[in-house]
């Protein structure tokens, strides 16, 4: 009590004193008269202030004539206004762009990029928002330096992401960090870009070594947006319509064609014609055009942010809805809904509490793709003479083509699977300030994901002894009899599983920032980290679905008996423990050094190794705030280089398992067995990478243009993978070993450009260039290599991982043309069953033999470099956008082609070989292939090279008088295409063709990247 | 540092809470895995690691469609001149050491040999009745797999104490197929004195079933004495059925002239084409073996491989009941059927090196499969037949000039089944009558996975098989990635 009335007392007497002060009124805006609220209001050298309102009014008494008011705003330069009188003030603040660029969230921190030594790409909100990606990694191709972005066209597929090359065997996926969370490249499906502030990939081991064995394939950390202090709730409303179309087809034999080629093939094989009367076939069915839509894509967002005092959030919530261009919306789509919520609350001045949380439901829906099976390759390789529909209306069926290859109408119809996915994941996360510059945090990172899967198969015809038939023509099962008159049917068949992921991560670290002198900086993190993953999934299988219809497709209405139901499961479980600790020095902003480490400990390691050690260092120097440096054209230059060390631990936990899969029948009554599966290896440990880094950053011109270069380093010991080893040991699973060794090197660079003509007119570019060189180096495996992937029926292995080539490179034979006749077939080398017409094969070896031992690297499916240009521009109320992105170098195997006699075949074979003379490329046609022309060759191989216009956009922002009185602050009308160009000679559809690492550039009838033309609006009230 | 005692604290509390390092040790039971080291504690276990052992002869389909398509009695076959390029230039004898084919047979033989291993290293652990049983079928099965692996591929390495690991990669050596012909003897020896003449359930080896091994292991070294009097313990036991034909039908497995059968099953329903033939139990020879695009009663779709060739169906004598039970004419098949579905009659779609005979002792049977029809045909593989080890006692009684008597008896009992009559014995006696016998076992055994060793046994290779190289085609070549990897010498001429 006393005191209340002390401090009446008190005012009382400072009112009667300071007669002489005033009241002082007034707005802040920024440089386009936008007014800014919470901005930091303060009379220097006292507590006096405020901030200002939601409409950037201000207003402080007690003031005096002379005091100096100080507005400061992050990301503003901070202004000093000297008070003459009781004006009102309006104040305008300038944007600071040395500040703005500034802050990148790295691992447990943030850090200056001006202070920064390791090697970093960023990718801010500005590039989302105008690509609007369906996935955040589409956002980061061509505009990431140092990162390779192989896109996927399929709806809401997992691109190819390669950051520095291809280190490893086992994973190239980099680690994803969302807000301080550990994840996965595949979460990446259920972010909604719209919610991302910035994403970071962080490249070097300078930064990435505080993940330690995570980091190998380095680390992209993701910050989603957050609501700011002091601010009224701004809601923003983006939606888009779009249509996407594939642009190209590829050629084939119409019908006409198709039967001249047959009958040439058949009677070259010494068999009769097998169409007589070629005239009444026409053009015939073009199963292409019957299998490709047009396909609509939907995209609605809606936030609402602010923040109070104390607290400020951020709630999203979205929808995207694409459907396939191949075969039709309702058998091919993703659909995503997300709704996050970002809060942030001081629960006492030292006392801070973040609570986010991100929820998605994704359903899904896919047509085989990128296979043999594919609807496109039945589309390329089915029989043209086939009408779609039979006179009855039933899907037309071939009778020459017995096998695989099927109309792929009643494919498409014939497929039928849902998936569906619920995922929860966000953080809790406590700060405790202990002083200004100390402080604790302990976070815990959760992911939570439910996975559905329902995949139905029903009975189904493809004509009388086709393989894929299962069903009479009339849908019934077939029924068949055995010489004891026992009948066995065919059946539909449902199966249904469930899959659970959890995985958390909980950490405890602390920040501490001093100064020694005040010249010597120092920023410290210590902290340790434990997480654990689990998955779990059953599996329910069983038969006979009624009416064979997907209606009534599930478990639970099968009707068959106990022993068609069949189920599964697995589980599986990795603990990682992790300490880590760095600290960045820097005297005077000049001189920066940064210190990191980090130990792991992991379940996937063998018994006698469960610890590495991953540290790293790095040294920067901005030479340009050197005494001795002065220059007019040079506003900043820094010279960076680091080193380190990190690893990966992409196996699993390794035991001598019993299996009890063995399996054999006695009295025709099936007996379990067992056998020794697996045999561990207790030394196995992480991969060992070492990374040298390099580079600089310069602004030049009033800081218009700046240049960041980096080359890079990277030497893999200690590759894990499993060997091949003796083949008399039989069939079990070898544990995998670390025995390997790759290395990569590269250069990325990303140069810009900012300017402003006028007030109206603006320029932002950005060119960036990444190159990688991949070497394998060592694998210590008897034989040397380890196939990759293949392709085709029978299968044919291609790609190889082997000691002195690029990892993943194309392995086959050489060509040499065509043998033109018997005199040059004797004169080539011994060449099995070759005759003229038939591909000549370079001996290799020169051994005079043609044989397996003449394969040799035909091709690399790795780009020797790429190239990302953005270019934006804004003149007045109008914005336009294009972006660009090439890809050089890289080669494709066109694997495609079924070859079947009866297939169909594509154009370039009209060019055939027909006798002496007539084709040095493309072989005689014959249903006997002595010679195996079809034998991985480099008759397959094409220059993928491609330079897309990936994407171009013209907005235009209304000007506000228009919906002056309507509550709304911001409208704009925009139109987008997406990969709107693409040239490239390649002749499939599309160039860029995305899987594992060993399995890019195959193209098996790849899912190309549709055109998408859309209209949107973003609103903002 | 007026926050040391913060900073005491927090050091503390980082490592106090994950300082439990055994937080990223892995125990297997976590996710319910069996691991070796509680294994072998029960009986059962034991019963289980036998039946393991017996899995991967249920693997052997491709050493059986070696055995013809590699003779003259079958052409490769198949889709087109690449399909399964591996078979195809086995037919031609263009084999090369990279043939996917060889590698899997001897992928496959090892890990039988690597499941038997690991039963004799865990041998001591445990006693119980009806361990001798056990471990007899476990030699007869080690001796089934290294003499497949010695009749495909000659020399080949030898081992027998345990399963090895990891460390044995690349640290063994071929031993001479000698070593291997006496280990198989002595396996098959302990397998003949500890097995019962018969086993309860149908399947499991039995003493007659390694002694009729036992004693073609001899014949294939020339042991003639041996082999008669091994294999002469065998007859009597056995019968022949009256209708040739009858025994390779379904209702005629495990008959009374079976005297080993390899066993499938329809009944596990398998769907998977990624791990085939060891997750299905049925036969995936047989699919193999049928005619493409099928139409018609009786049988059904199949590859058209080891299509047998017009010389070997003409080769068969008039009244040889064998000729059509052996091999299925298709054109006379759809002459017989023309009434077939409405007079729509039969059809098939012609392969590659079509010839118009299909294999009829292996082959699509309509209704015998289930699951993906492909993958889970019931047929069993007649390893041993009795009529078999009659053929092999006249060889061995007539090569090792023991009684030719004895040997026209034996062969005489088979032709008398074949023909019906007894109008058809063979009287001839030395030379003469070893090509008879000969002679004999490919009218009998033929596309039976045979041939190809007889005649190479019995040098009689080179002079029926095209393109047969003499002192190379004798056997296959050891699979590249194994010289590659484990530094073994290569066959000669490879």
């Amino acid at each position: 009590m006393k005191t209340i009335v002390l401090s009446i007392f008190i005012s009382l007497v400072g009112i009667v004193v300071s007669a002489q002060t005033f009241e002082i009124k007034g707005t802040v805006a920024d440089a386009n008269g936008m007014p800014l609220p919470g901005v930091s209001v303060i009379v220097k050298n006292t507590t006096k202030g405020t901030s200002t309102d939601f409409d950037g009014n201000f207003t402080v008494t007690n003031v005096n004539k002379g005091d100096l008011l100080e507005f400061s705003y992050l990301g503003y330069v901070t202004k000093t206004v000297t008070i003459s009188n009781n004006n009102a003030l309006n104040v305008q603040l300038k944007e600071d762009t040395e500040s703005l660029e500034e802050v990148v969230v790295i691992g447990y921190g943030t850090q200056k990029v001006s202070k920064i030594s390791g090697s970093v790409s960023t990718v801010n909100k500005k590039s989302i928002e105008e690509l609007k990606p369906v996935r955040a990694e589409e956002a980061l191709q061509g505009q990431a330096a140092g990162v390779n972005v192989i896109s996927n066209g399929s709806p809401g597929a997992k691109p190819t992401v390669l950051i520095r090359g291809i280190p490893s065997y086992t994973g190239t996926d980099p680690l994803v960090v969302i807000d301080g969370v550990s994840q996965t490249l595949d979460d990446l499906n259920s972010l909604n870009p719209s919610d991302i502030e910035s994403i970071n990939v962080l490249k070097d081991a300078a930064l990435s070594a505080i993940y330690g064995v995570k980091g190998g394939n380095g680390v992209i950390v993701v910050k989603t947006k957050s609501g700011k202090k002091n601010t009224k709730t701004v809601f923003s409303l983006n939606s888009s319509y779009g249509v996407q179309s594939v642009v190209n087809t590829i050629k084939v034999l119409n019908a006409s064609e198709y039967a001249a080629i047959l009958n040439e093939a058949s009677v070259n094989s010494g068999g009769n014609l097998i169409y007589n009367d070629l005239s009444g076939l026409g053009t015939g069915t073009n199963w292409q055009d019957q299998v490709i839509v047009d396909a609509p894509i939907i995209n609605h967002n809606i936030t609402a942010s602010g923040g109070s005092e104390n607290t400020t959030y951020y709630l999203s919530a979205g929808y995207l809805n694409q459907d396939g261009v191949i075969g039709s919306g309702d058998k091919s789509y993703f659909n995503r809904t997300n709704f996050s919520a970002n809060f942030n609350t001081d629960l006492t001045d030292k006392f801070k509490f973040i609570v986010n949380t991100s929820y998605a439901n994704i359903k899904n829906s896919s047509l085989s793709e990128n296979n043999i099976g594919s609807v496109l390759s039945n589309a390329l390789n089915f029989d043209p003479t086939v009408s779609p529909y039979d006179a009855n209306g039933n899907f037309g069926t071939s009778s020459t083509i017995t096998q695989e290859i099927k109309n792929p109408l009643a494919l498409i119809n014939n497929t039928y699977n849902a998936g569906k996915t619920n995922k929860l994941n966000g953080k809790l996360e406590f700060q405790y300030k202990l002083a200004d510059n100390f402080k604790v945090t302990s976070r815990f990172g959760y992911t939570y994901v439910d996975v559905y899967g329902k995949n139905f198969i029903p009975l189904q015809f493809y004509g009388v002894g086709h393989n894929s038939t299962n069903a009479n023509s009339d849908l019934s099962p077939i029924v068949t009899t055995d010489t004891d008159g026992n009948t066995s049917s065919t059946h539909n068949r449902i199966s249904e599983s469930y899959t659970n992921y959890f995985s958390y991560t909980y950490e405890l670290y602390a920040n501490y920032d001093f100064k020694i002198n005040e010249d010597h900086s120092f920023q410290t993190v210590l902290g340790a980290s434990i997480g654990k993953n689990t998955g779990n999934n059953i599996t329910a299988n069983a038969e006979d679905i009624p009416y064979n219809s997907w209606t009534y497709a599930d478990v639970s209405a099968a009707t068959g008996d106990a022993a068609s139901q069949t189920s599964g499961s697995w589980q599986y479980v990795n603990r990682n423990i992790s300490y880590f600790t760095r600290i960045n020095y820097d005297y005077l902003g000049k001189y920066l050094l940064s210190f990191t480490g980090r130990v792991d400990g992991s379940t996937s390691f063998g018994k006698n190794n469960k610890f590495g050690f991953f540290p790293s260092a790095s040294l920067g120097w901005v030479v340009s705030s050197e005494d001795f440096f002065k220059s007019n054209v040079i506003n900043y230059l820094k010279l960076r280089g680091s080193y380190g060390a990190v690893g990966n631990d992409n196996i699993s936990p390794q035991f001598s398992k019993i299996t009890t899969f063995p399996k054999y029948t006695f009295d025709g009554n099936i007996v379990s067995g067992s056998a020794l599966q697996s045999i561990p290896n207790d030394n196995v440990s992480w991969e060992n990478q070492i990374q040298y880094n390099a580079g600089f950053d310069l602004k030049l011109f009033d800081s218009k243009i700046s240049l960041t270069a980096d080359y890079f380093q990277k030497t893999v010991s200690d590759l894990l993978f499993n060997p091949t080893l003796s083949l008399y040991l039989g069939t079990p699973v070898y544990p995998a070993a670390n025995i390997g060794k790759t290395k990569s090197y590269g250069i990325d660079a990303s140069l810009s450009y900012n300017d402003s003509f006028s007030d109206n007119f603006k320029i932002n570019t950005n060119f960036s260039f990444t190159t990688s060189t991949n070497k394998v180096e060592d694998i210590n495996n008897g034989d040397k290599f380890i196939w990759g992937a293949g392709y085709g029926i029978p299968y044919t292995p291609l790609t190889r991982f082997e000691q002195g080539f690029s990892p993943g490179y194309f392995y086959g034979y050489k060509t040499d043309g065509i043998f033109q006749n018997q005199t040059e077939i004797d004169a080539h080398a011994t060449q099995n069953g070759a005759q003229p017409g038939d591909i000549k094969y370079t001996d290799v070896n020169g051994d005079g033999v043609v044989n397996d031992n003449d394969r040799t690297k035909i091709g690399d499916p790795f780009p020797d470099f790429t190239l990302g240009w953005n270019v934006s521009l804004n003149y007045k109320d109008f914005d336009f956008n294009v972006f660009t992105y090439a890809s050089v170098g890289a080669d494709i195997y066109r694997a495609y082609d079924r070859n079947l006699n009866y297939t169909n075949k594509f154009s370039s074979i009209l060019d055939r070989w027909t006798g002496e003379g007539t084709s040095n490329t493309e072989p005689r046609v014959t249903f006997i292939d002595t010679n195996n022309n079809r034998r991985a060759s480099d008759r397959y191989i094409e220059d993928g090279s491609f330079v897309k216009i990936k994407n171009i956009q013209l907005g235009y922002t209304l000007p506000e008088s228009v919906y002056k009185t309507t509550g709304f602050t911001h409208i704009r009308i925009y139109t987008q295409v997406k990969n709107a160009f693409v040239f490239t000679n390649y002749s499939g559809y599309d160039p860029e063709i995305s899987s594992g690492v060993l399995d890019t550039g195959i193209d098996r009838g790849t899912y190309p990247q549709p055109r998408i033309f859309s209209i949107g609006v973003n609103v903002k009230f | 540092m007026k926050y040391f005692k913060h900073i005491i604290v927090l050091i503390a509390l980082l490592f106090i809470a994950p300082a439990c390092t055994n937080y990223v040790d892995y125990k297997a039971v976590e996710n319910y895995e069996i691991t070796a080291d509680v294994y072998f504690q029960s009986k059962s276990d034991y019963e289980a690691a036998v039946v393991g052992t017996y899995d991967p002869i249920q693997w052997t389909y491709l050493n059986v469609l070696i055995g013809d398509i590699a003779s003259d009695n079958s052409l490769s076959g198949g889709e087109s001149a690449t399909d399964v390029i591996g078979l195809q230039q086995i037919d031609n004898m263009t084999q090369t050491p990279n043939n996917d084919n060889l590698t899997s047979i001897w992928k496959w033989m090892y890990e039988g040999i690597n499941r038997a291993n690991y039963l004799e290293e865990n041998k001591s652990k445990l006693d119980f009745d009806g361990k001798e049983i056990l471990y007899g079928e476990v030699y007869f099965l080690r001796a089934y797999y290294y003499f497949e692996l010695v009749k495909f591929f000659g020399d080949v390495p030898l081992f027998t104490e345990s399963r090895l690991t990891a460390t044995d990669s690349g640290t063994l050596q071929r031993a001479p197929k000698e070593e291997v012909y006496t280990q198989i003897e002595k396996d098959l020896q302990n397998a003949v004195a500890n097995l019962p003449t018969s086993q309860a359930q149908k399947g499991r080896a039995t003493k007659y079933a390694a002694l009729a091994l036992l004693g073609k292991v001899y014949l294939y070294q020339d042991k003639f004495t041996d082999a008669a009097n091994t294999l002469e313990q065998v007859i009597g036991v056995y019968s022949l059925v009256p209708n040739y034909g009858d025994q390779f039908l379904k209702t005629g497995e495990n008959g009374p002239e079976s005297v080993f059968e390899i066993q499938y099953t329809k009944a596990s329903k398998w769907y998977d084409w990624g791990f085939v033939p060891q997750g299905t139990e049925g036969n995936f020879g047989i699919i193999h073996n049928g005619p493409r695009a099928f139409s018609g009663p009786t049988y059904a779709s199949g590859w058209s491989f080891n299509v047998p060739t017009e010389d070997l169906y003409n080769s068969f004598s008039d009244g040889d009941t064998r000729k059509d039970a052996s091999i299925l004419n298709m054109a006379k098949f759809a002459e017989d059927n023309a009434g077939y579905n409405n007079g729509e009659g039969v059809s098939y779609a012609e392969g590659y090196k079509n010839t118009g005979y299909f294999n009829n002792k292996y082959i699509p049977r309509a209704g015998e499969t289930d699951g993906q029809p492909e993958l889970n045909y019931l047929t069993n593989y007649r390893a041993i037949r009795y009529a078999d080890v009659l053929l092999m006692a006249a060889e061995a009684n007539n090569r090792g000039s023991i009684s030719d008597d004895k040997a026209q008896n034996y062969l005489n009992q088979v032709r008398d089944r074949a023909f019906g009559d007894t109008a058809h014995e063979i009287t001839a006696t030395g030379s003469t009558l070893t090509q008879a016998i000969w002679d004999e076992r490919n009218f009998e055994l033929s596309m039976e996975g045979v041939h190809f060793f007889d005649l190479v046994r019995t040098g009689q290779a080179a002079s029926k098989i095209n393109s047969f190289v003499t002192g190379k085609n004798e056997v296959f070549p050891i699979p590249q990635q194994e010289v590659d990897i484990s530094g073994l010498t290569q066959n000669p001429g490879y």
